[in-house]
């Protein structure tokens, strides 16, 4: 199933744009973003928004910061160059069905309606795991959203989020699992781009937290994807913490048999989980997720405005 | 060789047995094959499910166990799969060892840039690759389903070689064509997530839409006293 690759972008600083809300109200503070501000700011990377009548002003600053090299995961260039995973990017539709952009529009309508706790966004591990029973299960009753597309990459998960998918909603969780479909960038660039998706949703929704789903390894024996995402996954379990309340989930042990082999038994095409490789991670992350939903009567109190 | 038909294979790359290419570097594809190859040398299935990810991922749902494992169905589906990776994987091994009563065959929603008369011709080579190594099996081959939330070439593109394979496949003994689309597209041309949850795969209340007629089908031909059937 052809897909078009996202496009490199050209040589720029190595800067992580960040999204900061900075949003006043008058009188009591509350930097969270109300359903009454205009849903469509989040889509701009640079923009200045008031509201008409309003005493709420949100201002969305496009910033540039300067990431050193303790703090970046990423190959170093003397060069500029913007992280190629972290720029989004649609699917193109170039088998003629135009499905991609259908199952986005489709989650953009959920969230006219949709008052969802927990945020599920991601690729095909994301999607598939809603046809299982476990979801109907486990997550369904924490008022899950599933706004995963088979084949995403973190490009294509970060144009998503920024063209839609956030808007109107206010989940309490978010829980990101994507990057084993980043072919064409390195584990450095794929940590980044992961990294990058993290911070514009602790922008975005800064009263809520993360969740971050390591990478699984993938194919029947040893190979380079296998390397490829446990490296994503060192990277991300050392830099993830910096961004704010995020959790890092990484249930890649539980899948590799003693000989180094995953057995079709978890993972049927030795990518995608069987039903009993969803139930394996979704114990614990429903746990987590159960843990990060709990609040305490203050932070309660709060959050009904 | 089909010397019957317009196109030669040669002509054709859906006709044309190819493995698929290992690009992303984890192997999965030959991994997959290997594993059906080896299978077929311990199993005895009366079925065979041959064919893409629609084929692929019945296996991993309630409905497999409940319909098709009783009939010792074994399921050879590999996601992405277009008709000349199934000619190809047929032709290397994997009917090599087993001998069932019945192969149902889905494929060729995922020959991108092939014509209706090109993915039409790739299915029948498998018809006929089945016929030459399982001359007692009967080939059941299944329409390919309608895609896309709203009508689109593909649409369009899936129903023309539905018609164009019935009717080849009619004048066949050993093989029939099945509609398994239960409706799928609704009056406003849409089809809904809640049966294609990416408006291409099924969901499992779909596929009970789609496997109970199939099912009955299956078991039907099953019934069938089978010339010179060794059991």
């Amino acid at each position: 199933m052809g897909r078009n690759q996202p496009q490199r972008s050209g040589p720029t600083s190595q800067w992580i744009y960040c999204l900061l809300a900075i949003s006043r109200r008058s009188p009591s503070f509350d930097s969270r973003i109300t359903k009454e501000e205009n849903p469509s700011v989040r889509n701009s990377n640079i923009r200045s928004t008031t509201t008409p009548a309003s005493s709420i002003r949100l201002t969305l600053v496009h910033c540039a910061v300067y990431v050193t090299e303790s703090s970046l995961p990423s190959s170093r260039m003397s060069g500029e160059e913007q992280n190629p995973a972290a720029v989004p990017v649609p699917v193109q539709d170039v088998q003629g069905d135009g499905r991609w952009m259908s199952q986005h529009n489709r989650f953009v309508m959920e969230c006219k309606d949709a008052e969802p706790d927990v945020l599920f966004i991601g690729d095909s591990m994301v999607q598939l795991m809603q046809q299982y029973e476990v979801w109907r299960e486990l997550f369904s009753p924490l008022h899950a959203l599933n706004f995963g597309i088979g084949g995403d990459t973190t490009c294509n998960v970060l144009w998503r989020l920024q063209n839609g998918e956030l808007d109107n909603i206010r989940p309490r969780v978010s829980v990101v699992w994507v990057g084993t479909n980043n072919h064409e960038h390195n584990a450095e660039q794929v940590a980044g781009g992961i990294l990058t998706i993290t911070q514009y949703l602790r922008s975005c929704l800064p009263r809520s937290k993360v969740v971050v789903l390591g990478l699984l390894p993938r194919g029947e024996q040893p190979n380079p994807l296998r390397e490829k995402n446990a490296m994503v996954n060192r990277l991300l379990r050392s830099t993830l913490d910096r961004v704010g309340p995020v959790q890092f989930l990484d249930m890649s042990d539980a899948f590799v048999h003693s000989d180094g082999a995953i057995t079709a038994r978890d993972m049927f095409d030795y990518l995608h989980l069987t039903a009993s490789g969803y139930s394996t991670i979704a114990t614990p992350l429903h746990e987590l997720l159960m843990q990060l939903l709990e609040e305490t009567p203050q932070e309660r109190r709060a959050s009904l405005v | 060789m089909s010397n019957d038909r317009a196109m030669s294979s040669d002509d054709n790359p859906a006709a044309t047995p190819t493995p698929c290419q290992d690009i992303q570097g984890d192997g999965r594809w030959m991994c997959m094959h290997n594993r059906f190859v080896s299978d077929s040398k311990g199993k005895e299935p009366d079925v065979l499910f041959v064919g893409d990810s629609l084929v692929q991922l019945l296996h991993e749902f309630e409905i497999w166990r409940k319909l098709f494992s009783p009939l010792h169905a074994l399921n050879f589906g590999i996601g992405g799969d277009a008709t000349q990776h199934v000619l190809w994987r047929l032709g290397n091994g994997e009917l090599d060892h087993i001998s069932p009563k019945v192969v149902v065959l889905w494929v060729g929603t995922n020959n991108h840039g092939n014509s209706p008369h090109q993915i039409c011709d790739g299915i029948m080579e498998i018809v006929k690759l089945i016929n030459q190594k399982l001359p007692h099996a009967h080939t059941l081959v299944l329409g390919l389903l309608p895609r896309g939330k709203n009508p689109n070439p593909l649409r369009e593109r899936n129903a023309e070689v539905n018609e164009l394979v019935q009717a080849e496949v009619a004048a066949l003994p050993h093989a029939s064509f099945l509609n398994v689309d239960p409706g799928f597209v609704h009056s406003d041309g849409t089809i809904w997530h809640q049966d294609l949850y990416d408006y291409l795969h099924l969901t499992p209340p779909a596929y009970q839409k789609v496997c109970e007629p199939l099912h009955d089908r299956i078991k039907a031909l099953l019934d069938q006293p089978a010339e010179n059937q060794v059991s």
